[in-house]
C-alpha cells in the first residue's frame, strides 16, 4: 500500500516538473463514433446532419467525431448539399 | 440504364403567393410527364426560414420532387428553373445508385448477423470459455 502511494507521487512529479511529454507529438485518443451513420445519408435530414456541425457551422473533423473516412465523405457531401439549399448555414455566428 | 431516380428540390419566392406557387408545382409535374419522366413523389414542404438570406429574403417555400426518368427531363427542367424568376434556388440529386448501395450494405449486414447467430456457441459452452479465460489471467 505504501508502495502504491509512492508511485502515484512520482508520477505526478514527472508530469508537472519535467516537460517530457511536451516534446513528443501529441497523439489523439481514438474515439468511437458517437453516432451511427445510416446506410443512406440523407442530405434533407437536417436534424441528423446538425449532430456533426458545431456552433460555428463548420463540419466536424473526423478526429473528433471518430467516424470512418468513407462515412465522413458521404456526410460532408450531404452537409454541403444542405448548405446550398439554405437548410444549414455556411457560417453561423 | 434508362431508369434513374432523381430528387429535385427548389425554393420558391414566398412573395409569389400560394396560388402562383401551386400553379408552378403543377407546371413542373406536367413538364416532367411530357418529357417522358414520372413523378414518384411530390412533397410540398412549405415555408421555411432560410439559414442565410438569398436575394435579401429570409424565408422560402420549399418543394421536393422525386422523379423517375432518363435524365432528359431533368435537363429540360433545370433549364426552365434557371430562367424562372420565382425559383430562388434549386438542386438535383441522383439518388438511385446511393440507395442501391445502401440496400446492399444492409443486406450484407443482415447476412453477417445471421451467420454469426448460427455460429454462436451454446450458453453452457460460453460459460466454460469464460471461466477458462479467467484462469489464464
Amino acid at each position: 500500500m505504501a508502495d502504491k502511494d509512492l508511485e502515484i507521487l512520482n508520477d505526478r512529479d514527472l508530469t508537472v516538473g519535467e516537460d517530457v511529454i511536451g516534446d513528443r507529438p501529441r497523439r489523439y485518443q481514438r474515439r468511437r463514433p458517437r453516432n451511427v451513420i445510416p446506410d443512406y445519408v440523407d442530405w434533407k435530414d437536417v436534424d441528423f446532419l446538425r449532430n456533426f456541425i458545431p456552433e460555428r457551422g463548420k463540419i466536424m473533423p473526423r478526429r473528433i467525431s471518430g467516424i470512418s473516412a468513407k462515412d465522413q465523405r458521404r456526410l460532408a457531401k450531404a452537409i454541403k448539399r444542405a448548405r446550398s439549399m439554405a437548410m444549414l448555414p455556411f457560417v453561423a455566428d | 440504364m434508362a431508369n434513374r431516380t432523381y430528387e429535385v428540390m427548389y425554393i420558391v419566392d414566398v412573395d409569389a403567393g400560394d396560388e402562383k406557387i401551386g400553379k408552378l408545382n403543377e407546371a413542373v409535374g406536367k413538364l416532367v410527364e411530357k418529357e417522358g419522366g414520372t413523378v414518384v413523389r411530390m412533397d410540398d414542404i412549405g415555408r421555411k426560414r432560410l439559414a442565410y438570406p438569398i436575394q435579401k429574403k429570409t424565408e422560402g417555400y420549399y418543394v421536393l420532387f422525386e422523379i423517375d426518368g432518363s435524365g432528359q427531363e431533368i435537363a429540360e427542367l433545370e433549364r426552365r428553373m434557371r430562367v424562372n424568376d420565382l425559383i430562388m434556388r434549386f438542386i438535383t440529386v441522383r439518388v438511385d445508385e446511393d440507395r442501391k448501395s445502401a440496400d446492399r450494405k444492409r443486406e450484407k449486414r443482415e447476412k453477417r448477423a445471421e451467420k454469426r447467430a448460427s455460429f454462436r456457441p451454446a450458453p453452457a459452452e460460453q460459460a466454460a470459455m469464460a471461466s477458462d479465460a479467467r484462469v489464464d489471467n
